[in-house]
This record gives structure tokens, C-alpha cells and sequence, in this order.
């Protein structure tokens, strides 16, 4: 089973982010930088899919130069190779864009099933990988927290707020995860002295057929218009128990709609 | 060598994210709910590969010694217990964890760097398979045990402990003391006197030969005291080990008739070098070599912690309407911490780049690595402890650990006094 991973570098949402005051894109230089955190489930659930089944994983990750650290640090998890896409033009790229990018990335590539994160934890979209299957032409399955592969045969748990939905597809499929479906590994240390060693191909948009004025930040759809730090966390709701503080406490939770 | 490379970054942040997640959240229960560090080490070894990778540098090895014997190979077998590449690696590992829980380095640093090593140096492959993998891969718990109640620094010369030939073997009388993991130990490498009967009774001990045993839990009359309660690294269990007629089957001793005599073994714990064949002398001389400069990577983590805590700290910490950092004293502080942090650092850096030339630090060079890293590591912690004030003092702000843990690199692995006698020996002999 031949397995790609999309992966992103993100600003570390542990830390305090902000967008560029110039042109109000992530500011990628605020934070330190990492891989967002569900793309490690996405992984290590490729592993463990290769591992049982044989298999191959491939990274595919869009970002900026710098973002080979991801790659490396993603690579000693396990993966076989990577395919890193970066060109100038693709900066500020919005949803739609990176969509098209990477559809033309995995149309170079051969896979069964893609897996990645849920969501990215600066974008948050959610919606890429239906992009990619529209553009694909391939099921989409999001949001497991369970995947198993029988034959063609894709199935997973789809998590919800209520409990769990059960999907099924054939692939070629794309497949999102959330972080309730596996336990991450450490890279062990063979691993990722071995990650240095590894393929990374690199693709710029003239390899994949994509031009500069399909993308980057004058062509998105979506345009940030103004934008403000959060406010400061508000001091909370203090009730003072003179007999009737239970009622007070189901009031208070109820206007705030937790009961 | 000026810094650590990409590679050995990626390393240090994956051993700080499995710090982080596995071992920060139960440092409580490590300093004082008695919880062993067991666990926490095999999963060390396994989230990482170590284990795996130690049972095949194992295998390989065993092979090469099976084929040597066999005349197939004229290669020579790798020297036990010395610095390779990957106890480099090692070392960046004990820095990161010593910054949290400095006993874990120590329980784990005795029961694969002393006791296999030692096995693995002086054993035969049928005792290095029997014992020695098992410790490699932390599957067993090891101990080694020279140190009695009145014999520390004088280790060899005032050491009680005794084996008396019985039959083909021996039985083992006597008792040590500040065992590493001897509370928990499932292997231990026990170091005891010879006292043949046939000698007389005026035997002068301190001349008489030292064998080293490995023993096993459980056997009949080895008995293993609870652990002490003591100043620091508590998450590292120490004991007391009791020797009531247990009797030892001659495949258990370790290198053959192995002589220390006493005048060689009076200059300190260090002349455990004396205890063997020139082989089970140089290995020796190699485990101390590594255990002195393990405790320079053990001190760079307390130094390393405490400077990141203290800067936090100083430029947080509001007096009188400014930072403490404005203050000079406080400055001077931070300071001499950052000066401590270069020349330890350099002295790990210097470890690592020699092991990668296929050398090895002297006796007295990591003697001198020692003795300067303990003190520095020390002071750098008791003066955070001050830098912080009474926050110092408490708990909560973890420098009063980082105090407590780094005073104990002072005593074990050879007293600092211990360190001084090597060096000037180093210095004055030559050697
Ligand atoms: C936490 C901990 C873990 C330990 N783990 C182990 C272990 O796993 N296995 C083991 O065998 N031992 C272990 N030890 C024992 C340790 O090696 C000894 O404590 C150490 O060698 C000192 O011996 P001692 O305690 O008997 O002190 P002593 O030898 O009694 O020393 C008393 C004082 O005299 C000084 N002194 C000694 N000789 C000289 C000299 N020639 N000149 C000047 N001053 C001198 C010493 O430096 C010290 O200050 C451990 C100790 C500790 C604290």
C-alpha cells in the first residue's frame, strides 16, 4: 500500500501568534515553528497502516524553504521519503490555491490513500481534503478517529460531538485524522540520525503545471480585511452562596448554555 | 566541534519532548512518593530504540568475539565501556534529563554503564549473554556494588566484604552500601575480597586479592535493603546490600582470579583498576573514564536549567519597581552561571569530539572534568536557589532540587577529594 502524508509547518499554537501587520498573513517568524500537531497522528497512522499492510509513506508538505526542518523532524518518525513543493509565488496562497497545488503534487505521485491532519492549527480550515478529492476525483473521509483498509475497502470512525459515525469508501481515498486515534511515536534515535539520508524531491509550481497567477496572496478568494489581538480574558462570574447559590450556578451555566 | 549539529538537535528535542510528556508530570511522585524509575527509563529505551539497538551492537559484537576464537577473524573486539559514538549521543540524553530528574541518568547510568559495561568487559560471551543483554536492554535492572560502610575512597584497601573458596566455588560474606538501584536490582556485580582459609589468620586483608560475582536476586542469603532516604536524586533508589553465606558457583565470577593488591588500592575508589588481568584493568580504567565524564554531562543539564529558570526569573521578578535582573549582584549571578554553562559544555563538546577521533579523555583529564563540573553545577544551583529568594526555597520553583541533585556529583563517581588524588597522580607520574 503506497501511503502519502500531507504535512505543514505551522507557528506553535503553545505560543503566541499573530499575522503580519504588512500584508496580514500568518506570521510564520512570530512563533517557533513546528509541524502541526495532528499531521504526527496522520503519520503515525501511515506507519502503522504500512506496517501491517507493507507499504511505502511519502510526505508531501507546501510551505517555505525553512520548512525542511518539518520534513526531517517528520521523517524520523519513519516515513520513506518526501516531496517538498516551494516557490515564491505560492505565499499567502488562500485554501482553494493550496488545494490545487497539492492536487497536482499527488497527481505526480502514486498512492492508495492520503492521510492528514483534521485541520491545521494556524489555518483551521477543515476543508481541504474535500478539496483535493473534488479535484481528484476520490472519496473523502474526514475527521477519524479509527481507520481500517480491507482490500480497497476504506472504513472509519468519523468523531463527532455526539460520539462516532461510521464511514466507508474504496479508494484511493483521503482520509483525515483527529488526534484522539493514535499516540504519536518518538522518533528513535537510528531514525533520525537515518533522516538527513532520506529523499526529499522538491517541486516548484512550474514542475507541477500550476502558474504563478493561480495562487499566492493577490489571487485568493479570501481576503483578511482587518484583524485585532484577542481581548483580554475577562474576570469570571463570582456568586456568593447566600442560600440560593445552587439556583445562581444553574442560572450561570444555563446563560452560558453549558447545561 | 562549537555546537550541537542539526542532527544532534533533533535528538536533544525529541529526548526534551519525551521529558516533557513522560517524566515532568510525575516528578512528585519520583522526589516523594517512592516511585521507582523503572518504568520510566524502559520507556525511555523503547520509545526511542535503545534497547533494540543495544541487543544488536550486542549480537554483533558476541559474533565477532565467536568468530575471532573461531580464527575467522583477526579484527579486534571493541574495548568495553568506553566512549563511542553513540554514548556521545548518550550524553546529550543525560543533560536533558538531568534538568528534571537527575536520579533517572543515575539508576540508568549504573545499571547499563557500570554493571554491563563490567560484564560485558571482564564476562565471558556465556556470562555477557547470561547477564549482561538483559541490562543492555534494560529488560533487568543492575547494580554494582564496591562501596561498604567503612570503605568508600579506601574501596579496595578497607573493603570487608569476603568470598572463601567452598569446593569449586566460592561463599560470599559482607555487606555494601549507597548501592545504586540495589533496593531493585535483579543483577548485581559484587566486588569482595579473597580470604582463603588456608592463608592463616594473619593475613593482612587489605593485600588480599579482590574477585568480582555477579549475583541475582533472590539467591539464598542476598538480601536487599529498602531504599535510604537522602538529600537528592531521589528518583534514584540507594541501598544497602547483606551477604549471609551465599554461596556463589564458580561461573559466577567475572575474569578469572581477578588480584587487586591493597598497596595499589589505597590511592581511592579509582584503583578498581587494579582489580584484574591488564584487560579487566583497562576496562576498568574505561568505566571510570566514562562514569566522570557522564557527570560533566550531568552537570551541564543543572547548570543549563538553572540559567534558563534564573533569566525567566530575574527579568519577571519586580523590586522596587524594576526587574531583578537591573540589580549588578544579580547580574554577577547570571553571570558566572553563563561562564560555568561555556566551560562545561566545552568539556562535553571536547568528550564527544574525542570519542568521534576514537580516543578517550585520560584518567586524570576526566578526573579534572569531574571535579571542575560538580562544583560548578553546585554553585550555579545554590545561587539560583538565592537568585530566587524564598521562592528559592520552595519546591514548587524546582532550583531547590536542581541544589539538592547537584550536590551528590560531588561524592559519587569518586569523591571530589578522590578526583584531586587522580589528577595530581595524572599531573606528577605522568599517567
Ligand atoms: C547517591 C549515591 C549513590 C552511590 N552509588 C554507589 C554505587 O552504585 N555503587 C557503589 O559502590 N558506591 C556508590 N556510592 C558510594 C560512593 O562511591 C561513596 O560514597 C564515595 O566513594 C565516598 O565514599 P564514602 O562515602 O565512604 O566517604 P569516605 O571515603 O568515608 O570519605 C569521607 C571524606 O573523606 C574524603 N577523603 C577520602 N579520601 C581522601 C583522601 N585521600 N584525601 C583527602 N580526603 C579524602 C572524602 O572525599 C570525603 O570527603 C554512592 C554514593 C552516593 C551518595
Amino acid at each position: 500500500m503506497k501511503i502519502v502524508v500531507l504535512v505543514k509547518q505551522v507557528p506553535d499554537s503553545g505560543e503566541e501568534r499573530t499575522l503580519r501587520a504588512d500584508d496580514k498573513t500568518v506570521d510564520r517568524d512570530a512563533a517557533t515553528k513546528r509541524m502541526n500537531e495532528l499531521d504526527e497522528h496522520a503519520i503515525e497512522e501511515a506507519l502503522k497502516l504500512a506496517e501491517a499492510n507493507g507499504g511505502e509513506v511519502t510526505l508531501l508538505t507546501m510551505g517555505p524553504g525553512d520548512a525542511t526542518d518539518t520534513i526531517r523532524k517528520a521523517l524520523s518518525m519513519g516515513p520513506d521519503k518526501a516531496v517538498h513543493v516551494s516557490d515564491d509565488a505560492l505565499h499567502g496562497s488562500c485554501a482553494i490555491a493550496t488545494s490545487k497545488v497539492l492536487a497536482a503534487a499527488l497527481g505526480k505521485l502514486e498512492w492508495d490513500l492520503v492521510l492528514c491532519g483534521a485541520e491545521s492549527t494556524d489555518g483551521g480550515v477543515q476543508a481541504l481534503p474535500h478539496m483535493l478529492a473534488e479535484r481528484l476525483g476520490v472519496g473523502a473521509v474526514t475527521g477519524a478517529r479509527k481507520v481500517t483498509v480491507e482490500g480497497a475497502t476504506v472504513t472509519v470512525e468519523r468523531q463527532t460531538d455526539e460520539g462516532y459515525e461510521v464511514l466507508q469508501t474504496e479508494g484511493p481515498a483521503i482520509v483525515s485524522v483527529w488526534d484522539t486515534i493514535n499516540e504519536p511515536r518518538y522518533p528513535s534515535f537510528k531514525l533520525i540520525m537515518a533522516a538527513k539520508k532520506k529523499p526529499v524531491e522538491s517541486f516548484a509550481l512550474a514542475d507541477l503545471g500550476v502558474s504563478a497567477d493561480e495562487v499566492g496572496l493577490a489571487n485568493a478568494t479570501s481576503q483578511v480585511l482587518e484583524f485585532a489581538p484577542k481581548p483580554p480574558r475577562q474576570a469570571g462570574v463570582k456568586i456568593t452562596d447566600e442560600g440560593e447559590g445552587g439556583a445562581k450556578l444553574v442560572e450561570y451555566l444555563a446563560s452560558e448554555k453549558f447545561v | 566541534m562549537i555546537e550541537w549539529s542539526d542532527t544532534e538537535i533533533m535528538i536533544r528535542d525529541a529526548v526534551r519532548e519525551f521529558v516533557d510528556n513522560e517524566i515532568r508530570p510525575h516528578v512528585d511522585e519520583l522526589e516523594h512518593g517512592g516511585l521507582p524509575p523503572y518504568d520510566i527509563i524502559r520507556k525511555f529505551f523503547s520509545s526511542f530504540g535503545v534497547d533494540a539497538m543495544n541487543r544488536e551492537n550486542f549480537k554483533r559484537r558476541i559474533e565477532k568475539v565467536k568468530a575471532r576464537e573461531a580464527g575467522a577473524d583477526s579484527g579486534q573486539a571493541d574495548a568495553g565501556g568506553g566512549i563511542s559514538g553513540q554514548e556521545a549521543m548518550a550524553l546529550l540524553a543525560v543533560t536533558e534529563i538531568c534538568k528534571v530528574s537527575m536520579g533517572i541518568t543515575a539508576a540508568m547510568g549504573v545499571s547499563v554503564g557500570m554493571a554491563a559495561n563490567t560484564i560485558m568487559a571482564r564476562g565471558t560471551v556465556a556470562q555477557q549473554e547470561r547477564w549482561a543483554l538483559d541490562l543492555l536492554t534494560f529488560d533487568k535492572v543492575g547494580a554494582w556494588a564496591i562501596t561498604e560502610p567503612d570503605a568508600g575512597s579506601d574501596a579496595f584497601g578497607g573493603m570487608h566484604t569476603t568470598v572463601k573458596p567452598d569446593g569449586d566455588g566460592y561463599v560470599l560474606n559482607g555487606q555494601k552500601t549507597f548501592i545504586t538501584n540495589g533496593p531493585y536490582a535483579d543483577t548485581v556485580v559484587v566486588y569482595a575480597k579473597l580470604r582463603d582459609p588456608a592463608d592463616g589468620s594473619d593475613v593482612d586483608l587489605r593485600r588480599q586479592p579482590v574477585l568480582t560475582f555477579v549475583l541475582d536476586s533472590g539467591m539464598d542469603g542476598f538480601a536487599q535493603g529498602k531504599p535510604f532516604r537522602k538529600m537528592g536524586i531521589h528518583s534514584s533508589p540507594t541501598g544497602e546490600l547483606f551477604f549471609d553465606d551465599v554461596h556463589l558457583e564458580p561461573d559466577r565470577m567475572l575474569a578469572g582470579p581477578a588480584a587487586a593488591k591493597g598497596s595499589e588500592a589505597a590511592a581511592g575508589r579509582g584503583s578498581a583498576e587494579g582489580a584484574g588481568s591488564d584487560a579487566g584493568r583497562e576496562s576498568a580504567r574505561a568505566n571510570f573514564v566514562a562514569e566522570r565524564v557522564g557527570v560533566a554531562a550531568m552537570a551541564l543539564g543543572v547548570i543549563e536549567e538553572c540559567l534558563r529558570l534564573c533569566l525567566e526569573y530575574a527579568k519577571n521578578r519586580k523590586l522596587w519597581g524594576q526587574p531583578i535582573a537591573d540589580f549588578q549582584l544579580i547580574q554577577l549571578k547570571l553571570a558566572k552561571m553563563e561562564v560555568a554553562r561555556v566551560n562545561v559544555q566545552n568539556m562535553v563538546f571536547r568528550t564527544v569530539e574525542m570519542a568521534r577521533a576514537g580516543k578517550t579523555p585520560t584518567l586524570a583529564e576526566a578526573s579534572a572534568m569531574k571535579l571542575y563540573s560538580s562544583e560548578a553545577a553546585t554553585e550555579v544551583a545554590m545561587d539560583a536557589v538565592q537568585l530566587f529568594g524564598g521562592n528559592g526555597y520552595m519546591a514548587e520553583y524546582r532550583v531547590e532540587q536542581l541544589a539538592r541533585d547537584a550536590k551528590s556529583l560531588m561524592i559519587y563517581a569518586g569523591s571530589n577529594e578522590v578526583q584531586v588524588t587522580h589528577i595530581a597522580k595524572g599531573l606528577l607520574n605522568g599517567g
